[in-house]
């Protein structure tokens, strides 16, 4: 028995599909995500999981379907949507607008304003002291000034910055497509370190990557998608093999898990 | 990162290049020509390069945000038109007629943004199409003359905008105090503020800010409309300091501006701008087109010392954003 089995849920996308033009790239997909759960989203090339996350966070309209957040229809016109029902998108790089400071990425959008209103003063002493703060709490150890354009960091400390602003907003549920693309070995474990805080202090993530391995160190449950259709959704990663998963994804075998 | 010497911070720094270049052209002129150092010719270069200064000062916050505006020598032949128009034929006062010309440069500041914002069609092409649209007005409008002038001295508006004193020997015009005010404010607006975080964002990865929250669209119109307002003050005072309102006036300050702009560090490609380094572009651009005058190179070779500025500068900053991406 799982341990997330039995835990609130906190998304639910009932019976999704999608097209683009004549391609056929959601079918019929459903999907849950409970509080303070990892699941691992696989499939091949094309299977179609870029798309469902991207109607999941508001990035593109799905055809039809319904998406419920703790029980409640929602719908998500825009990402502005997503975000505001707790649903936080980091793709590689794009989320962070990299001439900016890391303190200044964290906050945009929600500058905390110190003095009067209309002068629209940030507070930077506050959101330099949370930027530190928070990339101690993601596992930055090394001492990165807040002021650091984020331009000048590594590719998986972008990742935990996103990452720490997730967390900082308090998004339920935090969306990672390809995070470890392009990472080196301890970058890569930097980053999985990330995704194991978030789910401790009570975030919900879905994890997208292609290297099955790195999948298995960090989530709680598998789900597979092939050709636009979810073929297995409660594989237990400590219960089953790479192999098996592998072939699941493949298609070789039609009743794993 | 940490223990890097005062030096070595401030070398980093995209004002430094500027900086050291006007310095250098400041001794290099003064040495070949005393009288470059001279209040009267020290005067006369204040007054019309705070004037083109204003300018430039919006089109620093506008670039950062990605965007750009060819329209802005226009409005600032085409402001002190209608101004003057309205006040010489006894329509409005000269103060509603100065009210009228800024209204009329927001609203084509406003409809330069809505066509770059919402119909996303490049800034480049917007603003050259209101260019050409601003600097027809004008010269239909005066017929190609230049406006009758007047008597401006007991128009109190004249005397806040362009009154004259003399501090020592020198003779300044209220036009610095409105420059120096303008870059103040706009720097602090563009490294202190949340208005400014915005600014930066919507000109580095526009769509990263909007996924936040942040109102991109309002952010350019509203810089659009800041660029067009200043352009309009900046020709007022123009045509209040000299006398004349001259339909062609301000033809080619578009891309004066744009490369003082650049000069001083702003990228072109929006998401970085300094007001400091505008302002020594400003001062390195007008120094020297006066200090060659002074020092007798022939008027015709102006451009080639412009132009090789221009170069100069871009490959310093662009070598400085390669020295600073891999993290020196
Ligand atoms: N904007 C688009 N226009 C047309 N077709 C698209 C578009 N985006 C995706 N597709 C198609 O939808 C299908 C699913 O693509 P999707 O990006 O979701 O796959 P994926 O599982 O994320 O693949 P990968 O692992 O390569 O990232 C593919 O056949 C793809 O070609
Ligand atoms: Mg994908």
């Amino acid at each position: 028995m799982r341990e997330s089995e039995g835990m609130e849920e906190l998304v639910r996308m009932e019976h999704i599909y999608k097209s683009y033009g004549r391609v056929q790239a959601l079918r019929d997909v459903n999907l849950t995500v409970r509080r303070g759960e990892i699941v691992g989203l696989l499939g091949d090339n094309g299977a179609g999981k870029s798309t469902l996350i991207k109607v999941l966070s508001g990035a593109v309209p799905s055809t039809s379907g319904d998406i419920y957040i703790r029980g409640r229809k929602v719908q998500m016109k825009s990402t502005t949507d997503a975000i505001a029902n707790g649903i936080e998108t980091i793709y590689q790089d794009s989320a962070l607008v990299t001439q900016l400071s890391i303190s200044r990425n964290l906050f945009l959008g929600r500058e905390p304003i110190k003095g009067p209103r209309f002068l629209g003063r940030m507070d930077m002493e506050e959101m330099d002291r949370v930027a530190r703060d928070l990339l101690k709490k993601v596992g930055i150890t090394k001492n990165i000034p807040p002021s650091t354009p984020i331009g000048s960091l590594s590719g998986g400390e972008r990742q935990a910055v996103a990452i720490a602003r997730a967390m900082h907003f308090d998004s339920d549920l935090i969306i990672l497509d390809e995070p470890t693309n392009n990472l080196g070995v301890a970058e890569t474990q930097g980053v999985l370190r990330f995704v194991r805080g978030a789910r401790d202090s009570g975030h919900s993530c879905i994890f997208i990557a292609h290297n099955i391995h790195h999948v298995f160190q960090v989530v709680d449950r598998i789900v597979v998608m092939r050709m636009g259709t979810v073929v297995a959704d409660n594989i237990d990663p400590k219960s089953s093999s790479v192999e098996e998963v592998e072939r699941v994804i493949t298609g070789m075998e039609h009743d794993a898990a | 990162m940490e223990n890097r010497t005062v030096l070595q911070q401030m070398i980093s720094r995209p004002e430094f290049g500027p900086f050291v270049l006007l310095i250098a052209e400041i001794l290099v002129f003064w040495a070949i020509n005393p009288a470059f150092l001279s209040p009267g010719n020290i005067s006369n270069t204040l007054a019309f390069t705070v004037e083109l200064g204003l300018i430039a000062l919006a089109m620093t916050l506008l670039m950062t945000s990605g965007e750009f505006d060819l329209s802005v020598g226009s409005v600032f032949g085409f402001a002190p038109v209608v101004m003057w128009t309205l006040f010489n034929s006894g329509t409005t006062s000269l103060e509603v007629g100065f009210l009228a010309a800024l209204l009329i440069a927001a609203g084509i500041g406003l409809f330069n943004g809505v066509f770059v914002t919402r119909l996303k069609i490049p800034s480049f092409l917007v603003t050259l199409g209101m260019l050409l649209v601003v600097r027809g007005s004008a010269l239909f409008i005066t017929s190609g003359f230049p406006q009758r002038t007047w008597n401006a001295g007991d128009q109190w508006l004249a005397e806040v905008l362009v009154g004259d004193f003399m501090v020592g020997p020198f003779r300044l015009y209220m036009s610095l105090f409105w420059f120096i005010l303008a870059a103040v404010l706009l720097h602090y607006l563009l490294t202190r503020t949340k208005a400014g975080n915005w600014i930066q964002a919507a000109g580095g990865n526009p769509n990263a800010a909007m996924a936040r929250g942040v109102n991109v669209v309002r952010t350019k119109l509203g810089l659009f409309m800041l660029s067009s307002m200043l352009a309009a003050f900046a020709g007022v005072i123009s045509s209040i300091r000299t006398s004349a309102a001259n339909p062609n006036s301000g033809t080619g300050y578009e891309l004066e501006v744009i490369a003082m702009v650049v000069i001083g560090g702003t990228a072109l490609a929006g998401g970085r701008g300094t007001i400091i380094g505008t302002v020594l572009g400003i001062f390195i651009l007008r120094v020297m087109r006066n200090g060659i005058v002074l020092i007798g190179v022939p008027g015709l070779a102006y451009n080639i010392f412009i132009g090789a500025i221009i170069l100069g500068m871009m490959a310093l900053h662009s070598w400085l954003e390669r020295r600073h991406n891999a993290g020196v």
